[in-house]
């Protein structure tokens, strides 16, 4: 403190003409010694108010913490006065151009998703959130009344309660657990490498259910480095509509469960290992289907390279005619490697996917979920850690000795 | 002292100032937590759970709060290199992903400088942060890693 009161003295002091002592008569000196002993005190006093107020600062915690400087805010609230939840906002987008050799498609610019993403903490145990999708209608204006030109979708909607890292309970819409892909990339397009989605996990898709609504506990354990993970569910399982929860109430009563397990070993940081079962009731087209989804996925997160794999199998029954049983499989293969080079903004990636639909399975026959067969291979430039460019090459069949379609597509995703 | 000595006094500083800095050893990142944390040691794969938020509680009442250095900052470059293998957008891409997935409710706070981190581990019950050990207060805990202090042969952040 000394040697700033020293400092801002001879800086005061070294003022320019109107200040020299050389053009001051005593009385003059007896007064700028005045004005610079105030001046000091002013400082002081300044100096002593920014201190106080860093101290306040660093003794407000907060739960809310996101990637930026330490919240200096809370300094403001008057003491005593109660903070509210404070919710946080955050988004992802894509647009797409997109061309294809298939008979009776358009080439031309697609706008993707608009995705809200909320999370709000209500306490330091109880946590919420949610996410909501806005997509663009191909029927937009059409009929009467006319079709907005965007769907509004509640994507996922959850709060939860968190006792420790071992158990977590939670209630809501979420992105069913059993399939890698659909709770890790959600419909963040800017997270994921490729520009679709696999098709066994495709937005709307009916292979599995994408969207659970239910309960659901979670935690993981450190199994002496294995880190176990798990997740177990009770839900409505699919309606009437099988690409859909039941968001108004199951169509039956029969609820839904599942079970997903994964590991993540210290030893191989960035490797995940699991297995998921799902059983529900499926009841559509008057008829009731035991459903039975077992799955298992691969992963190895690092980038150099990337790998992820899954495989599912969809076992159904007619509860009517138990001796007719199904198994639709479907399994995705996708590598990725980012380039060293080029302050690594540069990701090669390809992946196979295969979807078989037998004709005994009437569930997804009475659905025309199609086969498939078929490559993907691109290149994703990340522009700033925020937005990335995807360019990506596809090519897929649909049943043997249908001909092969190809499409190229190039997307620009971001988070906001 | 005359001018020959004068002159051969500042030749042997101007010599020894270079080889000094060059001599000095890499700075040993300390990692430092709040008094009523309940962990002297942490192994270096529980370091990084906490650092990728997989671990969130010390214990049922005790939350971690990882604060982390500015980008840029030596501490910073230290953890993104040796304890996660990542680079600065990776790390952002995945703390995104994780609040996304609602994996945590909470990222991780950047601290700007070493005063601020000290005051806020200081303050916040549960918080985890990365010094300078050569500018680690001494009523701070310091976390041994594997058993291991800063300055210690074979501490693995440096």
């Amino acid at each position: 403190m000394k040697l700033l009161l020293l400092l801002v003295t001879m800086l005061l002091l070294g003022q320019p003409a109107p200040l020299s002592a050389q053009q001051l008569g005593a009385a003059n000196q007896l007064e700028l010694i005045q004005t610079l002993i105030a001046r000091m005190e002013q400082l002081e006093k300044r100096v002593a108010e920014l201190e106080g107020s860093r101290a306040q600062v660093a003794v407000t915690p907060t739960n809310e913490q996101p990637l930026v400087a330490a919240d200096t805010s809370h300094a403001e609230l008057p003491p005593g006065v109660p903070e509210g939840p404070a919710l946080k906002i955050a988004g992802f987008s894509d647009f797409n151009f997109g061309a294809s050799d298939q008979r009776g498609t358009r080439s031309g610019f697609t706008e993707g998703q608009f995705i809200l993403h909320l999370n709000s903490n209500l306490s330091s145990k109880v946590s919420f959130l949610g996410e909501l999708s806005l997509s663009a209608r191909t029927d937009a204006g059409i009929g009467s009344p006319a079709a907005t030109g965007f769907n509004a979708e509640v994507e996922r909607s959850i709060i939860r309660f968190e006792h420790n890292d071992y158990f977590k309970v939670s209630f809501g819409r979420y992105h069913t657990p059993i399939n890698y892909w659909n709770t890790a990339f959600h419909h963040g397009q800017w997270l994921q490498t490729t520009v679709s989605r696999p098709e066994m996990v495709q937005f709307g898709g009916r292979f599995i259910p994408v969207h659970f609504i239910g309960t659901l506990v979670e935690g993981a354990v450190a199994a002496r480095g294995l880190n176990f993970n798990y997740n177990t569910g009770l839900g409505n399982g699919r309606g009437s509509v099988i690409s859909r929860g039941g968001d108004a109430g199951d169509n039956n009563n029969s609820r839904a469960w599942l079970v997903n397990m994964f590991i993540k070993p210290d030893r191989l940081y960035g490797l995940q290992v699991g297995g998921s079962a799902y059983r529900d009731k499926v009841t559509t087209g008057g008829q009731d289907f035991r459903e039975w989804i077992t799955s298992a996925h691969i992963v190895w997160s690092r980038e150099t390279p990337e790998v992820i794999a899954e495989f599912a199998n969809v076992n159904h029954e007619n509860l009517r005619a138990p001796s007719t049983k199904s198994n639709s499989q479907a399994y995705y293969v996708q590598t990725g490697y980012r380039l060293p080079i080029f302050d690594k903004r540069w990701k090669p990636y390809y992946r196979f996917e295969y979807i078989h639909i037998p004709r005994s399975d009437a569930v997804f026959q009475n659905e025309q979920i199609p086969n498939l067969a078929g490559s993907v291979a691109g290149l994703r430039y990340d522009i700033s850690s925020f937005a990335a460019l995807k360019f990506e090459y596809r090519n897929q069949r649909r049943a043997p000795g249908q001909p092969r379609i190809n499409s190229g597509f190039v997307q620009t995703s971001f988070t906001f | 002292m005359n001018q020959l000595q004068m002159a051969l006094l500042i030749g042997v500083l101007l010599c020894w100032i270079p080889l000094s800095l060059r001599a000095a050893p890499a700075a040993d990142i300390a990692v430092v937590v709040h008094r009523d944390v309940p962990v002297d040691d942490l192994t270096f794969s529980e370091l990084r759970k906490i650092v990728l938020g997989d671990r969130q509680f010390w214990s049922s009442n005790l939350r971690v709060t990882l604060l982390i250095p500015r980008p840029a900052a030596h501490e910073r470059d230290v953890i993104l290199k040796n304890v996660l293998q990542m680079t600065e957008a990776q790390f952002r891409q995945y703390w995104i992903g994780k609040l996304f997935r609602a994996e945590s409710t909470v990222g991780p706070k950047t601290a700007y400088s070493t005063e601020i981190t000290v005051s806020l581990v200081n303050n916040i019950p549960g918080s985890l942060a990365f010094i300078d050990a050569a500018q680690v207060p001494k009523a701070l805990k310091v976390i041994r890693l594997g058993g291991l202090l800063p300055g210690d042969k074979g501490y693995p952040l440096n």
